[in-house]
């Protein structure tokens, strides 16, 4: 039993890779959230697996609340932003084009797989709790690759929002638990921050326009060059 | 059994010298008759080249296969020096393949020589050949470095001077120089090697193996590989070769393409194999060297459109391939796996066997192309299969063997190269076996990108409507031009056909799929598809146009072309190609609508040539400068330099004794 | 070679004959209703082919010897490949048949004559799809290679028909969960090597999604049906793969004549619960565009070098 449920969580690991590589690559931002929804669901798949080996209640608690706040809750938000914002693609790259980033995830795992081989080969014994942190590591590194390679506002967000799942899977299978519950709630706090903000200032399209709206009183005396990049 | 024996032991040494004999004979006879344009001579000259082929194919083939040494010694300079030669099994392999396609080459030469207007060239052609057969043959025979690299200077030689052939072209007088430098690099790693080696082992034997200071051994590995490397074209030592093999005689292209490559592979199997101790990380450099040579060798090959440029690059895809095994076997043997290993090397052996003959076959009938046509260029072909049927279909047999495609014999390497590949999980090294997993992925890359190229090199050359007047006008090639190129091609089908057999009579009890049943089951199958659609089907045929949406008739400008057909590939594989786009566009009016004029171009940067081939020509060339002042012109400097020289010389001496 | 293999080869291909045209307008049949429209009879393709037969072969003038073997060479490679997917049974080895690499290269000789053949005529059309396929061909054989070697890796062995017996002593693939991940990129290979959408579409000729369909443009009479048969068959084959993979529910590893025919009705169900799958991702997608291709293609690739991953480590 115990065997069959890790190979599971092994097959779940994978698909939330998977599912991050997908956040990598993506154009359309309707995908983009659900996908993230679905793999805050794969997440909380997860977790429960792990309470049918390990029997630890929070494990059980942990997944409803992934499910009900990041699975439901967050992605409703930004579905409800995006309607607003009539904006449905998000089509820059910065650096690195979508092929080269699949590669990059890739390479960013093997990399996470050896330095952490090194780390932690005293402290994790267990094959299956060790390649649950090196996805959860890789994870929220590709979750800063979105950051920086994008520039949608929507897509930086879900950038964010998996960077935290990266380190709410690492936490479920190496840290101590109640720690990591509350870093995830703190994460998730400052990004529902992050949502009213943008909210408030009615952004709808990105960060740099923002700005330059901001500025737009000092362009109108200096008669500055035209952005036409709408 | 017993006749064979007696053959065997009595003769077997004097049959090899008489073949060497013959072929000197062979090719100083047009030197003979160097001013006159007398076909006969160099018919005589060619024929004796066949008959020496065929007898050195004999010897070699019943050394390989009955696993028997011979040794011969020529000429003793120095009880240490000499020119002295054997032939083990791996030399045997090396020897035969160099006569089979030498047996063709000079069949094919029959006709391709006597297309040229020049006497005296044409004589030098027949002569140069020779040599270049000859000191390939005895470079893989060498018994010892110093003949080695003897005779592996001569064919450095005689492969320049056949490059040079139609030397009034510019671009023909660039590559042979360019040939000529890389060549001489080559030379001086190696000779470097040799010294090292002899300095560590006292001896000039090939074979000799105990090393009185091993610590040594990496640096003689690195000098040899890039050594033999240059020569065989791997990348990034491969610049030259693109340059070279196109530019010379169709018939050297097939023997500098398909042997001498070979010949610098050879080096690196006899030197890894069975003199120096490998270790695990040159196993690692050899097959990433390979990956690379192989991916890239076929990605700038599905760009070109020169036909001969084309199987340049495309050997050095396959070289890539070659050297994927003998990587495969170095990990292999060194993590104690060695029925893996020798599944590896199997692939590189008959990869390596078969790509001298499918490339020189595929050499030779692309030069009957170039001779029909007078283009190199395959945008201006098309339609010759209707006109050149015979060779076409050698070609086409060609295209399927190197695009690996079963039962032919370039599909046998390949598949034990997967096939150890595939059995990597036996290594115990999680790393190594991602490495194994990444090098497997991008070698399936290659081998497919292969199949492509060559669908598109066989459908712009020989199908569809010709697409200039040249193709129009082309037709089949002397008798002699289709023999030669035929018999490879039913080596192709043979080798391939019978591989399971030839390991199994070789004494090699390797895995491989028993082809030959593949075959008939073919075949049976055809004959039931072939009568059951007679019986069931109408068997009406009608001719007719080709459908173009209306349009009467069909011209060859209608066709896809061959940029046409890769555009694709290079699209995805921008990043490689490195292509840059630039367009510059003028408008007249101030919101950039109505378009007044402009300008595009496409230019496809050449990474290797800008990034380390020039600054290390133009550090050479800034250095020559400086040293260019100490050529004053006066006698009186000269001597004071050589004073210099000697006194520097002498405190040398002193300080070291 | 002994008897029960040569009854093997011939139930096999003969089956897979059979079976294979019902699975074209199977999934044909999906797309309809999914359209809310009715759809070609269940046995069109089979009305389609019996129809080419009977109709005169047309030559383009401008073609060869090339255009004439295609559709020869095309059967006899995939029904050499047949020998490899046991459908029916899985008989006792025989050497090298069933080695993996063997059978991805046979539907390459498939490819490399249809290929060839599309530029025969001199058509743009052909020349085309025969770029198209080739590149595209060329783009998805890592990953078609790194799945199969991940089903090496797994069963610790190269020959399908000694992947079959071990999942067929297994059933549930549940007890092999990293099965469950390689059948994806699987699926997606399928997708691609049959020329479905979102890589091809099947229904048109138009010029901005043939591929296959323009390769075959030039082809007609009983030449048109023998290459419409072969590709229905490869289809079969490669779904043989991933059914016996995942779901080897009643495969035949003995040699008797019910469990044979129990096997039989057990595929043509399993193949068609494929094919409705197929149907259905049909209907859900739209053609995606070539230059994004690569996209997916990587997609696939990652998911079985991490199957391997979790292999490996």
């Amino acid at each position: 039993m115990e065997f069959l449920v890790e190979g599971w969580i092994n097959v779940l690991l994978a698909l939330v890779l998977i599912s991050g590589a997908f956040i990598v690559t993506r154009r359309d931002l309707l995908a983009l959230v659900s996908t993230y929804s679905i793999q805050s669901f794969l997440i909380s798949a997860v977790a429960l697996s792990l309470y049918l080996i390990e029997k630890h209640n929070v494990l059980l608690y942990l997944a409803i609340l992934t499910v009900a706040s990041k699975s439901l809750l967050i992605p409703y938000f930004i579905r409800t932003i995006q309607r607003k914002m009539r904006i449905r693609r998000d089509l820059e790259f910065h650096y690195i084009t979508p092929i080269i980033s699949i590669f990059v995830t890739l390479i960013l795992t093997l990399v996470a797989y050896i330095c952490l081989s090194k780390a932690l080969t005293a402290s994790s014994a267990q094959n299956d709790f060790y390649l649950g942190a090196v996805l959860g590591v890789s994870l929220a590194l590709m979750g800063m690759m979105v950051i920086f390679s994008r520039r949608k506002v929507i897509t930086k967000i879900v950038g964010y929002l998996m960077m935290e799942n990266g380190v709410l899977l690492f936490g479920m299978f190496l840290t101590e638990l109640p720690f990591i519950v509350e870093a995830m709630i703190v994460i998730d706090l400052i990004i529902l921050v992050l949502i009213a903000a943008i909210l408030a200032v009615g952004m709808d399209a990105s960060i740099e326009e923002f700005q330059a709206r901001l500025n737009v009183a000092h362009k109108w005396f200096t008669q500055e060059k035209e952005d036409d990049e709408i | 059994m017993t006749l064979g024996l007696f053959w065997g032991w009595i003769m077997l040494e004097n049959l090899f010298f008489a073949g060497l004999v013959a072929w000197f004979a062979g090719a100083t006879l047009p030197l003979i008759s160097i001013s006159s344009d007398s076909k006969t001579f160099r018919r005589i000259s060619l024929g004796i080249y066949a008959i020496a082929s065929l007898l050195l194919a004999d010897v070699s083939l019943f050394a390989a296969y009955k696993n028997i040494t011979i040794a011969i010694t020529i000429y003793k300079i120095l009880p240490q020096i000499q020119f002295s030669f054997m032939l083990d099994r791996l030399s045997a392999l090396f020897v035969l393949m160099i006569s089979v396609v030498s047996l063709c080459a000079s069949i094919y030469s029959v006709g391709y020589v006597e297309h040229g207007h020049h006497k005296v060239r044409k004589n030098l052609l027949v002569s140069l050949m020779g040599f270049f057969i000859l000191s390939m043959i005895l470079v893989v025979s060498s018994a010892n470095t110093f003949a080695f690299i003897f005779f592996w200077e001569t064919m450095s030689l005689s492969s320049f001077f056949l490059v040079m052939y139609e030397y009034e072209k510019k671009e023909t007088r660039k590559a042979g120089i360019f040939y000529f430098a890389m060549t001489q690099l080559s030379t001086v790693f190696l000779i470097t090697a040799f010294v090292v080696l002899y300095a560590i082992n006292g001896s000039f034997d090939i074979r000799h193996t105990a090393f009185a200071d091993p610590s040594l051994l990496t640096a003689v590995f690195l000098l040899l590989f890039v050594g033999f490397s240059i020569k065989a074209g791997v990348i990034p030592f491969h610049k030259w070769l693109p340059y070279a093999h196109p530019a010379s005689p169709s018939n050297i292209s097939a023997l500098m393409s398909g042997l001498m490559i070979k010949v610098a592979i050879y080096g690196m199997m006899r030197f890894l194999l069975f003199a120096l101790a490998p270790e695990l990380w040159w196993g690692i450099l050899v097959l990433s060297a390979g990956i690379i040579s192989a991916i890239l060798g076929v990605i700038y090959a599905m760009k070109e459109n020169d036909l001969k440029r084309l199987l340049a690059y495309s050997s050095i895809e396959n070289i890539g391939v070659v050297l994927v095994g003998l990587g495969l076997y170095l990990i292999f043997s060194q993590s104690g796996l060695p029925s893996l290993a020798i599944l590896g090397l199997a692939g590189a052996l008959f990869h390596a066997f078969n790509h001298a003959i499918f490339k020189s076959l595929l050499f030779l009938t692309s030069g009957s192309v170039v001779y029909s046509t007078g283009t190199r260029n395959i945008e201006e072909m098309g339609g010759l299969v209707h006109r050149m049927p015979f060779t076409a279909i050698s070609f086409f047999i060609g295209a399927l063997s190197i695009s690996a495609l079963p039962p032919l014999s370039g599909f046998v390497g390949e598949f034990l190269i997967f096939q150890s590949f595939l059995d990597s999980h036996a290594l115990a090294d999680p790393m190594l076996r991602l490495l194994m997993v990444t090098c497997l992925s991008s070698f399936a890359l290659t081998s497919a990108l292969a199949a492509a190229c060559f669908v598109k090199a066989f459908g712009a050359v020989f199908l569809a409507v010709p697409r200039t007047e040249n193709a129009q006008k082309a037709h089949e090639v002397p008798k002699s031009m289709i023999a030669g190129p035929i018999i490879l091609a039913a080596l192709c089908v043979v080798l391939g056909i019978f591989s399971r057999q030839i390991f199994k009579s070789l004494g090699f009890s390797i895995d491989s799929p028993d082809l030959f049943f593949i075959g008939v089951f073919l075949i049976a199958s055809y004959a039931l598809t072939f009568a059951v659609l007679r019986a069931a089907s109408s068997g009406k045929v009608r001719i007719s146009e080709t459908w173009g949406c209306g349009i009467i008739s069909q011209n060859g400008r209608m066709e896809y072309t061959a940029s046409g057909f890769a555009q694709p590939l290079v699209r995805m594989l921008k990043a490689i190609y490195r292509t840059e786009e630039r367009s510059e566009r003028k408008f007249f009016d101030s919101q950039s609508s109505i378009f007044k004029e402009g300008k595009a171009e496409m230019r496809l940067m050449q990474f290797f040539e800008e990034y380390i081939y020039m600054p290390i020509a133009r550090a050479v060339n800034t250095a020559s400068k400086a040293v260019a002042h100490l050529q004053t012109g006066s006698l009186d400097d000269y001597i004071a330099y050589t004073f210099v020289a000697v006194v520097v010389l002498l405190l040398v001496v002193g300080w070291i004794i | 070679m002994n008897w029960p293999f040569l009854i093997y080869i011939f139930v096999n291909a003969a089956f897979a004959l059979l079976i294979s045209p019902f699975y074209m307008s199977l999934i044909k049949k999906i797309k309809a209703w999914t359209q809310r429209r009715k759809g070609p009879p269940l046995f069109q393709t089979y009305y389609n082919i019996a129809k080419l037969m009977k109709k005169e072969v047309v030559y383009s003038s401008n073609s060869s010897w090339i255009m004439r073997t295609t559709p020869y060479a095309n059967m006899i490679a995939v029904l050499a490949a047949a020998m490899f997917v046991p459908l029916a049974f899985v008989p006792q080895g025989f050497d090298g048949v069933g080695n993996i690499i063997l059978f991805v290269y046979l539907l390459a000789v498939a490819r490399f004559f249809m290929a060839l053949s599309g530029l025969d005529a001199g058509s743009t059309f052909g020349g085309m799809g025969s770029s198209r396929e080739m590149s595209l061909s060329a783009i998805i054989e890592p990953t078609t290679i790194v799945v199969f070697a991940a089903l090496a890796f797994t069963f610790k062995t190269t020959n399908l028909h000694e992947i079959f017996t071990e999942t067929a002593k297994f059933p549930a693939f549940v007890m092999n969960p990293s099965l469950f991940l390689i059948s994806i990129p699987l699926f997606l290979v399928i997708i691609v090597e049959t020329a479905r959408v979102p890589v091809d579409n099947p229904e048109t000729h138009l010029e901005l999604t043939m591929i296959h369909e323009a390769m075959i443009l030039e082809q007609s009479g009983r030449n048109l049906a023998l290459m419409e048969l072969s590709s229905a068959v490869k289809q079969t084959l490669l779904t043989g793969v991933l059914v016996n993979v995942l779901m080897p529910w009643g495969l035949a590893t003995e040699f008797t004549l019910q469990a044979i025919l129990f096997s039989m009705l057990a595929f043509f169900a399993k193949a068609a619960a494929i094919s409705i799958i197929i149907g259905l991702f049909e209907s859900a997608l739209a053609k995606i565009r070539l230059f994004l291709l690569p996209h997916i293609f990587m997609l696939a690739f990652f998911l079985s070098v991490l199957a391997i991953l979790l292999e490996v480590f």
